[in-house]
């Protein structure tokens, strides 16, 4: 529930049951948000050691659909990894998404370049586009559900409640960053 | 005059029809068609892999053809 508006009794229970029916969506959506979070935060480490891996051209074979081969150098989440391969011009680095599709997997190229930090930075700037296309889809889903569930009523401060939750868990990392300025200051 | 009983499930059943196709799917219903979790799904719609729709400004619809599109781009 949102700080300006006191939530009727009734959207007080509209929002413990939507809470249980989007529970699963919630911790997704918050164990995702984490896992690029942390992407972002050993972003140095992680492009070392992918550029270490590409030095020392170790990692296996990873084929992707477009036929390029690479070698895997260092996952960065669940089915998505940074990999290399050796060019004329210098290393390639690409990070490479697998699809594990009920018929088989896939593997695509999300992003590619010759400075890894910037792969990893495009990277991260992408899942959060996809953070902001889930958080909208999923609100939009709370307020289809309560629409349904209580209709004629203003749910709109539920609705409210669950966006600022979505919106919070995507910018975590900037308030852990200001909550640390802040602590340096005093 | 001999009456006949009325089957009454029989008098009341209509012919069963073949489910009608449906034309979209939430992300949920794709994900699981394809196996794959919605933060993947997600993924596929941010990079424009997969398009959506929406109607009436709700949630994202995945059309049975854009699932059909990916499926067969994977085959080739």
């Amino acid at each position: 529930m949102n700080y300006y508006e006191k939530p009727t009794p009734l959207q007080e229970s509209a929002n413990a049951e939507a809470m249980i029916v989007f529970a699963e969506h919630m911790k997704q959506f918050k164990a995702h948000c984490q896992s690029v979070h942390n992407v972002e935060n050993n972003l140095t480490r992680l492009g070392n050691t992918a550029f270490n891996a590409a030095l020392d051209s170790s990692g296996w074979a990873v084929q992707t659909d477009d036929g390029i081969q690479w070698q895997h150098g260092v996952d960065l989440m669940e089915n998505v990894s940074i990999c290399h391969r050796s060019k004329a011009a210098g290393f390639e680095f690409a990070v490479v998404e697998t699809l594990p599709l009920n018929s088989g997997a896939k593997k695509d190229v999300v992003n590619s370049g010759h400075d890894v930090r910037e792969v990893l930075q495009a990277f991260t700037r992408d899942q959060r586009l996809t953070f902001k296309f889930w958080k909208d889809d999923v609100t939009e889903q709370v307020r289809e559900h309560l629409a349904e569930k209580y209709p004629h009523q203003d749910m709109s401060i539920v609705v409210e409640s669950f966006e600022i939750k979505l919106a919070r868990a995507i910018s975590e990392k900037q308030t852990l960053a200001q909550n640390h300025s802040r602590g340096v200051r005093i | 005059m001999e009456t006949i009983p009325k089957n009454e499930e029989q008098s009341t059943a209509a012919p069963t029809a073949p489910p009608a196709e449906r034309l979209a799917y939430s992300v949920q219903e794709a994900a699981d068609m394809l196996g794959i979790n919605y933060y993947t799904m997600y993924r596929l719609i941010q990079r424009q892999k997969l398009k959506t729709c929406r109607v009436l400004r709700g949630k994202l619809l995945v059309p049975r053809t854009e699932l059909l599109q990916l499926l067969q781009t994977e085959l080739r």
